[in-house]
């Protein structure tokens, strides 16, 4: 079990953005994390790296707080994170002050195979950018990491490079969990899907389970979400 | 080859397309299937796919595994017979589709004939 979730409840003021959470996570599984803007993802993502503190409830990775295992569990925001003025081989001497765990090694690599200009991040385009960030998740070595719409708003080739790093970063050993608005593109990526409907759990089960049954995981998440979801790719 | 998640199980479809590579002769007895990983990159999925698509390939006889090695064809694979059981699928797969269009079997043998024709080259004109 890398990490679990058990009544996970989060405000932000009056706002519930969690209302009791389960969930498991086990190593060697790639979890996408679905469901439309505003049902708790981003949340459920950052309490489980230890960024923010539920509320009620428990939540563990590797048996501990998530703030005891910081390096084992990483998280990759959203928004763009890297200063404007840095460029790529900087973002190596921050991140190796940082991070005990980064792999310098695989960081070139991934800069190489993600095709990452050498250049300062304001001059990147957003595309560029997206794959410089995900390399400087990808090259620490952690056991769980968790993606926050590491697709969102980039270009096809940018979002197909980025899901085969993500397949030629996987381990038996590690986990994902992948937040992302492309659920058809991302699909065939996942072990298993959780659906995230107004702070609950709406849905988990295995990828290829919902498929025997002739559905893909587009399909149910229309129906769960119907109108009431975003425009899915 | 289009992977569709309506359309069952990925591993299934993927244990398919590779069960082509073998019934056209790009695969051949003896020859070793890609790594796990590289499958997975190549049409971009899950890993865990892959141990499956492989898993059943090797439960239909027509691949086996040494740890530590990778996974191989079968020597004594039935090329032919593999050839004939794809085909056969793919016939069920249009009579289904006939019999949905309320047409019967003559019917969708002329249609075939008809078709079959039309993609020749024209001779002489």
């Amino acid at each position: 079990m890398l990490a679990s979730l058990s009544g996970v409840i989060k405000r932000y003021g009056r706002v519930e953005a969690l209302r009791g959470v389960d969930l498991e996570l086990k190593r060697g599984e790639i979890v996408g994390l679905l469901g439309p803007n505003g049902s708790g993802k981003t949340t459920l993502l950052k309490i489980i790296a230890g960024l923010l503190l539920p509320d009620r409830g428990r939540v563990e990775v590797l048996g501990a707080p998530p703030r005891k295992r910081r390096g084992k569990v990483v998280y990759l925001p959203e928004l763009p994170y890297l200063p404007g003025w840095m460029e790529p081989p900087e973002a190596l001497i921050l991140l190796e002050r940082i991070f005990l765990n980064f792999n310098e090694k695989r960081y070139r690599e991934l800069l190489r195979v993600l095709r990452v200009p050498d250049r300062a991040v304001r001059s990147l385009s957003k595309g560029e950018r997206g794959r410089l960030e995900l390399a400087t998740i990808l090259a620490l070595d952690a056991d769980l990491y968790l993606l926050d719409e590491p697709l969102g708003g980039l270009d096809l080739v940018s979002r197909d490079r980025i899901l085969r790093s993500v397949i030629a970063a996987w381990r038996q050993d590690a986990g994902f969990v992948i937040a992302t608005h492309l659920v058809a593109e991302a699909e065939p990526l996942f072990d298993r899907v959780v659906f995230l409907g107004e702070g609950r759990v709406v849905l988990d089960a295995m990828a290829e389970e919902l498929r025997e049954r002739g559905k893909g995981v587009r399909d149910v998440y229309l129906e769960v979400f119907g109108d009431a979801g975003l425009p899915v790719a | 080859m289009r992977l569709e998640p309506n359309r069952g199980p990925i591993y299934l479809q993927l244990a398919r397309e590779i069960s082509r590579w073998v019934a056209r002769g790009d695969l051949r007895p003896g020859d070793k299937l890609p790594s796990i990983r590289a499958l997975a990159e190549r049409f971009r999925v899950n890993p865990n796919t892959v141990v499956q698509v492989y898993g059943e390939l090797e439960r239909r006889g027509i691949t086996y595994t040494r740890r530590g090695q990778g996974t191989f064809v079968r020597e004594e694979v039935d090329v032919k017979g593999l050839r004939r059981a794809l085909l056969a699928e793919a016939a069920q797969a249009f009579l289904e589709e006939v019999s949905a269009l309320g047409l019967a079997v003559e019917e969708a043998i002329k249609t075939l004939q008809e078709v079959t024709n039309a993609r020749q080259p024209k001779r002489g004109d």
